[in-house]
């Protein structure tokens, strides 16, 4: 069959000494800046980028897929380990992942998160190598209407599937919101909220906030509560998953496997869905629902495997089209362009080993990871053996670094060290952050999607529900509305019936 | 006399400030690493550019170029930066048809450097024209058909760019004004967004730079039906200018090397040598036709004046495009 024929054309590439030696380096670093917060993979590439210069295209292009993917899954591990979430991926790790470093599980946390994203990196790998192409169609088949039903759902579902109070949910999601909103306006050029500054005129950045609201905030509440600190110096038991917890991971990672792969085709915005579209899945549907919010293994599992898929999915775009999804592939596409290759339909054909050799290098980066990190899950556990009065200068100084390599701007410094007092604020009202987040990366892609679609219909709203994928994602989250209200409505109604 | 005395001493002592210090500064410079301020995030056509000339740049001096990515307010963050820094040689930008032409417009009286004064404008890199593309199913094959078809709608026909107030935009505005058309502009989150919209028939047509779009062309997933360039584009001899097509407008967007003003005539004379000779060697020469666009060949005077004439063409179409971030 052809796919074997091209996948052995992509193990012939990619498992010659120098590609596999430049996936490996790729990893390696990849890991390393994953774990330093804030330090993302997009400033890390863009300072690598002259070096391959020199390289062929597709050993350019091997080690830099390797660098993102080692970032995703150094990402996560500071999520589990210090609350850091470093990109919107990890934000949902941070949730359940961070409670069970807490509850003494964080080798098991690390752990499933590694061999969770390498079951769905292996998956998704083979997607892309059966129907990439095909996929793309549908990809290119949403319009803004169709995208802004989808971040719509995406809305309605964090705010239905918020722990706590449903309105304090609301608020934090139109709050986030209005955060996106700062910025530029992509339809006239104004400037809205700025208030004259001009940082302010690209908008909020998402690590400043990310890593305020999560990583500095929780930084204050430990340091309040000095008894809680000892949590973490309880002996950290075995690394390795339990029967249960692995049972439990089992159909978690499946489920995430699948949203993964089907959100990250669309191009912007769909892997940053991914995640938290597998948290919300996880939340409402696993057998251990009740444990979510104080460390269930399912809402690391789930998202992890989600992200992970996505990010391999979301070549598809890059490769087929030469869209870049988000700024790590505006960075792929550039180095491919210096080397004179325009990603875009023609590049299988013209590219063959390119293409495939791509393909079997993202398979063989996902094992090499898995190599490189379930060693050192151990050394990375026993971070949370050292002293806070260390460990957390260490932090607040990796954060500050990190968050100013991202625009070489104190700015963007200052701004976090204002969303960590305002998310320790919210922790102290019981407000939280994860639907704020959503809120804030979705809300600009709706405002821009809405716009774009009513500025094609020339104003006329029924655009919204004469496409037919547009269509049925407003049933399925005015469902998921109904299904949410209606128990509350019953409540409401039985508490009247029993008054009267 | 004393007075004579004392305008000898000067006109030595500039002789010596232009003849001394310009071989011990000439050989001072550069200390250490230079850094190359690019006013966009990593990844654009700016930045792409700018790595390739500090890849070279750094052979040639043989000290480090570091290229440091500093966006934001349409590229006059990392452009006031260089304005404001020590006209050493050491602090240098990217600059380009956003941060020196456009963008002081567009932005007002919070762009607070002259994009002519302010700078020391040494040497043109890049200059690529824009290219309108269109869905290669779509019916419209040229500007008259454009025209005919625009006419025919409510609100004229969607035009998308890259974005409000960039240069595309800009050419889209000036198009329909000399056409006597109606457009709908549908701007977007750069070209890649916008691309993909043409290549989904969403949009219609797509006004785009040419290193962008040029893959696409080639690859057949969209079609070209018109350039901005004088001359047609050596690349794509297929495809006519808007003059031919009886619509005088020549747009080119460019990338080019400046620093601080006041930089010392022998560094900006090295830094240009250099620069051209970066851009002349056969590989340079080759990416760039690759990517569409063509090496400058200007003199830092003529670069200079060159700058004014765009801030001077640019102005008046900002105003007419409605675009403001003021």
């Amino acid at each position: 069959m052809d796919l074997f024929a091209n996948l052995y054309l992509g193990f012939s590439v990619a498992l010659s000494f120098e590609n596999l030696s430049f996936a490996l380096l790729g990893a390696f670093i990849g890991t390393a800046i994953g774990v330093l917060p804030g330090i993302g993979p997009v400033a890390t590439i863009s300072l690598l980028l002259p070096i391959t210069f020199g390289m062929s295209a597709t050993t350019a292009i091997i080690m830099l897929a390797g660098i993102y993917y080692g970032a995703q899954y150094g990402g996560s591990t500071t999520s589990i380990l210090l609350n850091l979430p470093g990109e919107v991926s990890s934000v949902v790790t941070t949730l359940e992942g961070y409670k069970m470093a807490r509850k003494g599980r964080a080798g098991a946390a690390l752990t499933i998160a590694a061999v969770g994203s390498f079951f769905a990196g292996t998956i998704s790998t083979l997607l892309v190598a059966a129907s990439g192409p095909l996929l793309t169609s549908v990809a290119l088949s949403f319009g803004p209407a169709d995208y802004f039903s989808l971040m719509l759902l995406g809305l309605i579902i964090s705010a239905v599937l918020a722990q706590g109070s449903i309105v304090k949910a609301i608020a934090m999601v139109v709050l986030g919101v209005a955060l996106g909103l700062v910025g530029t306006d992509v339809q006239t050029g104004q400037q809205r909220f700025t208030f004259g500054v001009p940082e302010l005129s690209d908008g909020i950045g998402f690590v400043a906030v990310a890593m305020g609201m999560f990583g500095i905030a929780e930084i204050i509440l430990n340091l309040e509560r000095p008894e809680s600190r000892s949590v973490l110096t309880n002996k950290v038991d075995s690394l390795w998953l339990t029967r249960e917890e692995f049972k439990r991971s089992i159909a978690p990672v499946l489920r995430g496997t699948a949203i993964g792969s089907t959100l990250g085709i669309l191009p912007g915005g769909g892997a940053s869905l991914a995640a938290f579209g597998s948290y919300m899945m996880e939340s409402k549907v696993s057998k251990f629902r009740h444990e979510f919010g104080t460390g269930a293994i399912e809402g690391v599992a789930g998202p992890e495997a989600a992200n992970n898929a996505a990010a391999q999915t979301s070549f598809i775009p890059l490769l087929t089209l030469g869209i870049p999804a988000n700024a790590v592939m505006a960075l792929m596409v550039g180095a491919l362009i210096i080397q004179g290759i325009q990603p875009g339909p023609r590049m299988v054909e013209a590219q063959p080993d390119l293409f495939w050799g791509l393909i079997a290098s993202m398979w063989v980066g996902n094992l090499m990871l898995l190599v490189i990190n379930l060693p050192m899950i151990g050394m990375w556990v026993k971070l949370l053996e050292v002293p806070y009065r260390h460990l957390y200068p260490a932090i607040l100084i990796f954060c500050a670094i990190g968050v100013y390599s991202l625009n070489n701007n104190v700015f963007d410094v200052y701004l976090t060290m204002l969303f960590g007092l305002f998310g320790y604020l919210c922790s102290k009202l019981k407000l939280e952050g994860a639907p704020m987040l959503i809120g804030f990366v979705l809300g600009p892609m709706m405002e821009e999607h809405l716009r774009r679609a009513m500025l094609l219909s020339r104003g006329d709203p029924m655009v919204f529900i004469q496409r037919p994928i547009s269509a049925t994602l407003l049933a399925i989250g005015a469902i998921a509305l109904i299904t949410m209200l209606l128990p509350a409505l019953r409540k409401k109604k039985e508490a009247a019936l029993a008054e009267g | 006399m004393p007075e004579v005395v004392h305008r000898r001493a000067l006109i030595a002592g500039a002789a010596a400030a232009v003849a001394l210090p310009s071989l011990s500064r000439a050989q001072a410079w550069p200390s250490g690493a230079v850094r190359l301020v690019v006013p966009f995030a990593p990844g654009g056509s700016t930045d792409l550019a700018a790595r390739l000339v500090a890849d070279g740049l750094a052979q040639r001096l043989g000290v480090p170029v570091v290229v440091e990515n500093r966006p934001g307010a349409g590229a006059t963050t990392g452009s006031q930066m260089v304005a404001d820094a020590a006209p050493d040689g050491q602090t240098l930008v990217m600059s380009n048809i956003a941060s020196h032409a456009i963008s002081p417009a567009l932005y007002g009286n919070r762009v607070r450097y002259d994009a002519v004064r302010s700078f020391t404008h040494i040497a043109m890199v890049i200059t690529n024209p824009s290219v309108w593309v269109v869905n290669p199913r779509s019916e419209i094959a040229n500007l008259a058909d454009l025209v005919r078809i625009a006419k025919t709608r409510r609100g004229g026909l969607d035009m998308a760019s890259s974005g409000a107030g960039s240069s595309n935009h800009l050419l889209l505005v000036r198009f329909s004004d000399l056409a006597g058309i109606e457009h709908t502009h549908v701007p977007f989150r750069g070209a890649g967004p916008a691309m993909t919209a043409v290549i989904a028939a969403q949009v219609p047509m797509m006004s785009d730079s040419l290193p962008s779009a040029a893959g696409h062309i080639r690859q057949g997933s969209v079609r070209a039906i018109a350039m901005s360039s004088a001359e047609r584009h050596p690349a794509f001899p297929d495809v006519p200018t808007f003059r031919e097509q009886g619509f005088d407008l020549v747009s080119t967007s460019w990338f080019a090397l400046s620093g601080p003003a006041g930089m010392p005539a022998p560094i900006v004379e090295r830094l240009h040598r250099e620069t051209m000779a970066v851009i002349a060697t056969p590989e340079a020469r080759q990416r760039f036709a690759e990517m569409g666009g063509s090496p400058g060949d200007m003199t830092s005077a003529q670069f200079s004046a060159f700058v004014a004439s765009e801030v001077e063409r640019w102005a008046p179409v900002v105003r007419a495009s409605g675009a403001t971030a003021d």
